[in-house]
C-alpha cells in the first residue's frame, strides 16, 4: 500500500451504502453534506469545538470536522437523517426536544440529537450531571441547554 | 432542573376580554418537524448546477496601505473560475450610503479594501473555485503587499494628535458626537447631598456568537438582471437598502430568499458588503456563488458588539437614597467601519433613565473608528451597554453609600402606577412594575436563606455574593431617531408587512416580511391567525422564512430589535382581520344575512343564532378563485390580504433630543448568587433567577426560551466571552478555542418567573422581547462585586469578569477602589 | 479550515507505518486527529503523507502485571482508559481522562497523541512526569524507552522525532495521586495544571507554564512546602488572553498545592 492523494471509498449512512472518490485532505463532515447530500449534519466553527457535525461513526460519537472520508472507508455513520424510525414517525428524542422546545433555531439540533442518542445507548437511565457531560460537546446559543437537557431526561429511563 | 415559577396574580393593568383560542397556550411548534429530522434548509444545503465556492484573501494587518495586489497566480490554478479585487469592486460600485454627518460621512467603505486595510481580517480579495478547498488554496497564491501603518486599538486614544488616521477622507477618527441633556442637571447636583463619581467603566466588546456563520448562494440572471441571494441576512430591508445603490441597480432587482437561519441576535444585519461581493461575482464568471464564512473569520471581522467606556460619572443621591440624576461620557469603539453605526449613538436612549424615575441626565457621547472588526447590532443593541452602565452607578452608590441594593431599587423604580411613563427624553414605558418583579426575584432566588448560604460557603472556605440586575428590552424602533445622528436622514416609523390568503381548496397561506432565526414566527402568527380565523394552528400554513418575490415586506422587514410579537404579529393579525371580514362579506351574500350576524368558528362563516346555516371556508376559497359567476359586481373580495403594520410613531424634536423612540418595554429582573474561590479567583455563580415581563405571552414555552437563551448569551459575557485585541490590532480570541462560550456543564441552575403587563399600545397586549438576558450581566457583576467586599471592598469596573480580572480584583482592591471617590455634604 | 492537499495511507503494521514515515520527510503520523486535524485546519502545519496509525493493533490494548505496572498502547482513546477495567488500578489516569474536552474528543483523541502532540494545555504530559511513566519509541532500527521527563522536549516537541512512533506507556504501580487544575469553563482548557503522586519520592508536574512540564520534588509534603518548591522553581510563565504571567504563577502554587493534597488524602 502506498500513500494516495485521492482514493474511492465506501461508506454506510444510516443503512445504505455509498461508493465515492474522494480527495484525501476532504473532512467527514463536507463529504456527508456535499459529496452524499445529507445536509442534516452541520458545521459551526473550524476548530473541532461545536459539535454541529456530530454523528455517531462504528457506534461511537464523534464530530465528523476532526475525521478524514478516507478515514472512514467500510465505516458504518448514523446522522440526523437516519433517527426517525419511518416517514411520518419520529424518533423519541426528536418528539422530546419538540415538546420541551429544546431547539429554536434548529443549527445545533442535529449534532446534539447524535449526541443524546449517543449518551443514551451508552446510558439509558443517565443523571442530569451524567446527560450534561455527555452533550458538553455540542454548543448551542439559542436555548442555553436547559431544555435540551430536560428534553432528554423525559426520554431517559 | 428548571422550575418556572408564576406568581399567584400575575398582573393585569386593563382588564383583556376572556382568553379564548390559542393564544397563550403551547402549541407544538411548526419549525420543529422540519428542523428535528435535518430536513431545515440553510443556506449552504442550498446548491446550484456550476456553483463556485468563493474564499476571501484578508489582511493580516491591522491597518496598511496596500501597495500591489497579484492574482494571476490564483487564476493559474486549475479549478479556479475567477477572482475580485478592490479596484474593481471601486469600479463597479458606489461607496455604501453612510449614516452618519461629517466627518463620519466621508467614510468611504467598499465590499472590498480599496487601497488601504483598516482591519485584521478585512476582504481584500475574492478567489471563486470549483471546490472550497481549491478555492482555498488559491487565496493562499493571491500576492499582497501591504505598506503596515500604526494600529489604533485604544478608544480612549482614538482621537489624539499623534493618533493615526484610519479613514483620510474623513480626517478624524471621530465617527459621531452628540451632546444629550434633559431636566435640570445642575440642580440636581446641588440639591444633591453626596455625589458618587466614577472615573471609569468598561463595557466589553462581545458577541451572540450564531452557531452558524454568514454566507450566500448567490444567482445572477442575465437576461432580466436579477440576483437571487440566498442567504441569512437577518434584515434584507437594509440590505437591499445598502446594497441597491451601491450597486447601481434597483432593489427589485435584488431578491433575497431565506428560509432557516441557525442564530442571527443582531449580527447578521451587516453582511451587505460580502453580499455585494458575491452579486459582482456571480454576474462577472456567469456562475453560482457559494460563500461560506467560517467561524474564524466570523470572530475577526463580523458584528463586534459594541464596546463602550464610561468616562467621568458623577451621580447625584440624596441622603434617603433618592437617586437625583447623573451625568457622563460615553465614549464608543465603534470598530473600523460604520455599517449599522453611528446609529448605536442614539439607541441607548430608547432607555435614558434605565428602570428609574430620576430626571435629570447630561450624556455626552462620542463614538470613534479603530482599527478592530466593525460593530454591528448585538442581542441588546446599545441598550445593553447604557442599562448596565445604569446598574453599575446603582450597584456602586450603594456599596459606596451602604445602602441596601434591593431598598435602593425599590425607592427609584418607575412605578407600577405611573405607567405609561414619560421618561426625561420623551420616551413611553407602556406599562410595568419592576418592583414586583423584584420580589419575585428575591423569592425565586431564596432571599430569605441567603445568610445561611453564606455561612456554608464560607465554611468552605468560599466567598458568596448576591446580585441584582435590571433591565429593559425596548422594542419596536421608531427609526426617525435616526435623526438624532443625521437630521438629513429620511427614515421614520417602522413596519412589517403580512399577507393571509384563502386559497381554492381552503388552504389558509401566510407570508411574512419578517426572516426569523429561532423565534417561532410560523408558529405564533399561526396561532393569531388561527383564532381571528376560527381554525387550528395546524390549518394555517405559514411560509418558511422570506422571499422578496412574496411581495410582503416592506422598508423595515427583517427580524430584529426585539419587535416580533408587535411588529410581525401585528400585520398578521391585521391581514387576518382583513381575510375574515371579505370572509363574512362573501358569507353574508351566500348565506343572505348581515355581516353582523356572521361568526367564524370551526372552520365554517356561519350565522351565530344558526350553527346550521353555515359555509365552510373551502367552499368560500373555490367561490372566489375558480367559481366567481353571479357574484354582485361591486363585492371587493378577493381573499387575499395583505396587510402593513404602522406602528403609531411621530418624528422626535431633533433639536432637543426628545420623543419615543420605541413602542413597548419589555422588562427583566435577574438574580445571581455566586461562590468565589479566594485562593484562585475562580467563581461558580451557583442559584440564578430570571423574571420577564413582556406583556401578552403568545406561546409561553416560546416566550421562556428567549428568556433562556438571552440569559445564557448574558452568562457568557459576564464571565468569559471578550473580543481582546493585542496592541498591534490582532484579535486574541479568533474562534472557539479562545472564545469560550458557555456549554452544557457551564449552566447554573436555573429558576423563571414570569408577569404579564399588557402593553396599552400594541394590537395584541404583546411586547416584543428577547434582548432582555443583558440584565445576566448585570446580575452577575453585582454578585461578585458582593462577594468580594471582606476583601477590601473592590469596584467591579467592567462587564466581563474572567478568573484572571477577579483575581487583580481580589489582590489589589485599592487600584479598582481608585476609580471612586463619594464626595458629601 | 480546509487543509492542503495531501497524501493518505492506512498501514496495518508498525513496521508497515515505519516505513512509511522513513520514506517521507514530510510524513507525520495521524493517531486520533483531535490536535493534528485542527492543525491542518488552520495550515499552521501541511504534512505531505499522513499515517494513519488507527488500524495497527500493536498500538492498542492496555496490560496490567502482576506487579501492577500498567502497559498501555499508544493508540488508547481517553473512552478505552476510562472504560477500561485495568485502569482501575491507578484511578487517577480514568479520572483526568474524563476531564479532557467532550467525549467526542474522548472516542478518538489518544494517549499518544496527547503526550506527543505536547501542547503546553494538555493533561497528559504533566500527569506522565508526575506519575515516573515510561515512553516506549520505536524506530526504523529498534525501540528504546525514555522516561517521561526526558520525553518532552519543547513545545508541540518531544523524543519520538521524525520517523519514530511511539507504542507504548509503562506506568508503575501506585495509587496516592492527584491532579489539578484551573480550566476555561467546565472541562475546559486548561490554564494551570498539576499532576502530584506521592508513591515513593512526592512529585510535582506543572503544566502550561513552560514549553515542558516542571518537575518539582518539595521538601515535604503539606501545602507550605509544595508552594516553597514551586516559588523556587522560579517559574516564568507565558501571559495570554486568559491569564497574566504573574496569575498563572500564582495558580501554579495553588493547584501544586491541591494535587498533593489529593494524592496525600488516597495515601
Amino acid at each position: 500500500m502506498e500513500p494516495q492523494t485521492s482514493q474511492t471509498v465506501t461508506v454506510t449512512v444510516n443503512g445504505e451504502t455509498y461508493e465515492r472518490e474522494v480527495e484525501a485532505r476532504r473532512l467527514l463532515i463536507h463529504f456527508i453534506r456535499d459529496d452524499l447530500d445529507l445536509t442534516g449534519s452541520h458545521v459551526g466553527c473550524d476548530t473541532g469545538n461545536c459539535g454541529a457535525c456530530s454523528v455517531i461513526y462504528n457506534g461511537q460519537l464523534v464530530k465528523s470536522c476532526m475525521l478524514l472520508a478516507v478515514q472512514a472507508d467500510g465505516a458504518r455513520i448514523e446522522t440526523v437523517e437516519g433517527l426517525a424510525p419511518e416517514d411520518g414517525k419520529l424518533h423519541a428524542l426528536q418528539q422530546s426536544f419538540s415538546d420541551h422546545h429544546a431547539l429554536q433555531c434548529g443549527y445545533c439540533t442535529p449534532g446534539m440529537l447524535m449526541s443524546a442518542k449517543a449518551l443514551l445507548d451508552a446510558n439509558p437511565s443517565p443523571s442530569e450531571e451524567e446527560i450534561r457531560k455527555g452533550l458538553q460537546g455540542n454548543i448551542c446559543r439559542c436555548t442555553g441547554y436547559w431544555n435540551i437537557i430536560d428534553a432528554v431526561k423525559a426520554v431517559a429511563r | 432542573m428548571t422550575e418556572t415559577l408564576s406568581p399567584a396574580q400575575p398582573l393585569v393593568v386593563e382588564e383583556g376580554e376572556e382568553q379564548r383560542g390559542f393564544a397563550g397556550t403551547n402549541v407544538p411548534r411548526k419549525e420543529d418537524k422540519r428542523l428535528v429530522q435535518g430536513q431545515g434548509v440553510y443556506f449552504d444545503d442550498v446548491k446550484r448546477h456550476g456553483m463556485g465556492y468563493a474564499h476571501f484573501v484578508r489582511s493580516p494587518y491591522a491597518h496598511a496601505n496596500i501597495t500591489s495586489i497579484d492574482v494571476s497566480k490564483a487564476e493559474a490554478l486549475e479549478g479556479v473560475y475567477g477572482t475580485l479585487i478592490g479596484e474593481e469592486v471601486a469600479a463597479l460600485t458606489d461607496p455604501f450610503f453612510q449614516l452618519a454627518t461629517p466627518p463620519g460621512a466621508h467614510i468611504k467603505d467598499y465590499a472590498l479594501a480599496v487601497g488601504k486595510v483598516r482591519h485584521v481580517g478585512e476582504p481584500v480579495a475574492i478567489v471563486v473555485a470549483a471546490t472550497r478547498e481549491l478555492a482555498r488554496d488559491a487565496a493562499d497564491l493571491v500576492e499582497v503587499d501591504y505598506e503596515p501603518l500604526g494600529a489604533v486599538t485604544d478608544a480612549r486614544r482614538a482621537l489624539d494628535p499623534e493618533t493615526p488616521v484610519l479613514h483620510e477622507e474623513a480626517g478624524s477618527n471621530l465617527s459621531w458626537e452628540g451632546v444629550y441633556e434633559w431636566g435640570d442637571v445642575e440642580g440636581a447636583f446641588a440639591e444633591a447631598d453626596h455625589v458618587v463619581k466614577i472615573s471609569e467603566l468598561h463595557f466589553d466588546r462581545f458577541n451572540s456568537t450564531p452557531l452558524e456563520c454568514d454566507g450566500a448562494v448567490v444567482e445572477y440572471n442575465r437576461g432580466t438582471g436579477q440576483w437571487t441571494i440566498h442567504t441569512n441576512n437577518q434584515f434584507p430591508g437594509f440590505a437591499a437598502i445598502m446594497m441597491g445603490p451601491a450597486m447601481r441597480t434597483g432593489l427589485d432587482k435584488l431578491r433575497f430568499v431565506t428560509q432557516d437561519i441557525g442564530g442571527g441576535f443582531g449580527n447578521k444585519i451587516t453582511s451587505h458588503p460580502q453580499l455585494v461581493a458575491c452579486c459582482l461575482l456571480a454576474r462577472k464568471l456567469h456562475r453560482p456563488i457559494n460563500w461560506t464564512e467560517w467561524r474564524t473569520e466570523f470572530h475577526l471581522t463580523m458584528s463586534h458588539g459594541n464596546e463602550r467606556w464610561f468616562l467621568d460619572t458623577e451621580v447625584a443621591v440624596k441622603a434617603d437614597g433618592t437617586l437625583l440624576g447623573f451625568r457622563t461620557k460615553a465614549l464608543d469603539d465603534a470598530g473600523a467601519f460604520l455599517r449599522y453605526e453611528p446609529l448605536g449613538g442614539v439607541i441607548w436612549a430608547q432607555v435614558t433613565p434605565g428602570c428609574y424615575r430620576w430626571r435629570n441626565v447630561r450624556l455626552d457621547f462620542t463614538q470613534v473608528v479603530t482599527n478592530k472588526a466593525p460593530c454591528s447590532p448585538n442581542r441588546g443593541y446599545s441598550r445593553m451597554q447604557h442599562l448596565w452602565f445604569t446598574e453599575r452607578m446603582i450597584d456602586i452608590v450603594a456599596h459606596e453609600l451602604g445602602l441596601d441594593p434591593v431598598e435602593v431599587r425599590k425607592k427609584n423604580y418607575v412605578k407600577a402606577e405611573e405607567m405609561p411613563y414619560t421618561t426625561p427624553n420623551g420616551c413611553v414605558y407602556d406599562s410595568g412594575d419592576y418592583a414586583r418583579m423584584l420580589d419575585v426575584a428575591l423569592e425565586l432566588i431564596g432571599y430569605e436563606g441567603l445568610a445561611e448560604r453564606r455561612a456554608d460557603a464560607e465554611s468552605r472556605g468560599k466567598l458568596f455574593g448576591f446580585g441584582i440586575g435590571s433591565t429593559l428590552d425596548s422594542g419596536t424602533n421608531n427609526f426617525g431617531q435616526s435623526r438624532l445622528i443625521n437630521p438629513e436622514l429620511q427614515f421614520s416609523g417602522n413596519n412589517e408587512v403580512a399577507t393571509v390568503k384563502l386559497d381554492i381548496f381552503g388552504e389558509i397561506v401566510v407570508t411574512l416580511g419578517t426572516t426569523p432565526q429561532g423565534q417561532s414566527h410560523e408558529t405564533t402568527a399561526a396561532i393569531v391567525v388561527a383564532d381571528i380565523l376560527g381554525v387550528t394552528p395546524d390549518d394555517v400554513n405559514v411560509r418558511a422564512g422570506h422571499d422578496t418575490y412574496w411581495n410582503s415586506h416592506a422598508g423595515f422587514s427583517g427580524t430584529y430589535a426585539s419587535q416580533f410579537a408587535v411588529t410581525g404579529l401585528g400585520a398578521v393579525k391585521g391581514a387576518a382581520e382583513k381575510l375574515a371580514g371579505e370572509i363574512k362579506k362573501l358569507g353574508s351574500v351566500i348565506l343572505g344575512c348581515p355581516e353582523s350576524e356572521l361568526e367564524l368558528a370551526d372552520g365554517f362563516v356561519r350565522m351565530k343564532a344558526n350553527a346550521e346555516a353555515a359555509l365552510p371556508l373551502m367552499a368560500c376559497g373555490a367561490i372566489i378563485n375558480a367559481n366567481n359567476a353571479g357574484l354582485p359586481e361591486d363585492l371587493d373580495v378577493t381573499l387575499n390580504a395583505r396587510y402593513v403594520y404602522r406602528p403609531p410613531f411621530e418624528l422626535p424634536d431633533v433639536e432637543r433630543k426628545y420623543g419615543n423612540l420605541t413602542l413597548t418595554y419589555a422588562a427583566q429582573v435577574h438574580a445571581a448568587l455566586v461562590e468565589v474561590d479566594p485562593e484562585t479567583g475562580v467563581y461558580e455563580i451557583v442559584q440564578y433567577a430570571a423574571i420577564d415581563d413582556c406583556g401578552k405571552r403568545i406561546h409561553p414555552q416560546i416566550v421562556e426560551g428567549q428568556v433562556m437563551g438571552a440569559t445564557a448569551h448574558a452568562l457568557g459575557a459576564a464571565t468569559h466571552e471578550t473580543f481582546t485585541y493585542d496592541a498591534e490590532g490582532n484579535l486574541l480570541t479568533p474562534n472557539f478555542y479562545d472564545y469560550h462560550v458557555p456549554h452544557a456543564m457551564d449552566m447554573p441552575p436555573l429558576k423563571t418567573g414570569y408577569i404579564e403587563s399588557p402593553s396599552p399600545f400594541t394590537a395584541l397586549g404583546t411586547k416584543g422581547m428577547g434582548e432582555g438576558g443583558g440584565a445576566g450581566i448585570h446580575a452577575v457583576c453585582a454578585a461578585l462585586q458582593d462577594a468580594l467586599a471582606p476583601r477590601g471592598r473592590p469596584v467591579v469596573y467592567d462587564s466581563c469578569n474572567p478568573y484572571h480580572r477577579v483575581w487583580e480584583l481580589l489582590q489589589d482592591p485599592e487600584a479598582s477602589r481608585r476609580r471612586v471617590e463619594v464626595i458629601s455634604k | 479550515m480546509l487543509l492542503r492537499e495531501v497524501e493518505y495511507v492506512r498501514p496495518s503494521s508498525l513496521d508497515e507505518a515505519l516505513r512509511l514515515l522513513a520514506a517521507d520527510d514530510g510524513a507525520r503520523p495521524l493517531a486520533g486527529g483531535q490536535t493534528l486535524l485542527n492543525v491542518m485546519k488552520a495550515r499552521a502545519a501541511a504534512p505531505d503523507v499522513l499515517v494513519d496509525l488507527n488500524a495497527i493493533e500493536e498500538l492498542k490494548g492496555i496490560d496490567l502485571a502482576p506487579n501492577g505496572t500498567l502497559t498501555i498502547g499508544a493508540m488508547t482513546t481517553y473512552t478505552e482508559l476510562l472504560e477500561a477495567a485495568e485502569t482501575k488500578a491507578r484511578p487517577i489516569l480514568g479520572e483526568v481522562a474524563a476531564t479532557i474536552a467532550d467525549v467526542q474528543v474522548r472516542n478518538r483523541g489518544t494517549i499518544g497523541g496527547n503526550v506527543c502532540s505536547n501542547d503546553p494545555t494538555n493533561h497528559l504530559p504533566p500527569l506522565m512526569v508526575a506519575l515516573g511513566a515510561e515512553m516506549v519509541i520505536a524506530g526504523a532500527d529498534a525501540e528504546r524507552t525514555v522516561k517521561a521527563e526526558d520525553f518532552f522536549l519543547g513545545v508541540y516537541l518531544t523524543a519520538a522525532g521524525p520517523g519514530e512512533v511511539l507504542t507504548k506507556i509503562r506506568i508503575p504501580a501506585g495509587r496516592s495521586d492527584g491532579f489539578a487544575a484551573v480550566t476555561i469553563g467546565a472541562d475546559g482548557t486548561c490554564i494551570v495544571n498539576a499532576a502530584a503522586s506521592l508513591n515513593g519520592e512526592a512529585r510535582v508536574a506543572i503544566g502550561c507554564v513552560a514549553a515542558v512540564p516542571v518537575l518539582i520534588r518539595p521538601g515535604g509534603r503539606d501545602a507550605d512546602a509544595v508552594r516553597d518548591a514551586v516559588r523556587g522553581a522560579d517559574l516564568d510563565p507565558p501571559s495570554d488572553v486568559h491569564a497574566s504571567g504573574e496569575y498563572r504563577r500564582h495558580l501554579a502554587e495553588v493547584v501544586a498545592a491541591r494535587a498533593i493534597e489529593q494524592a496525600s488524602a488516597r495515601s
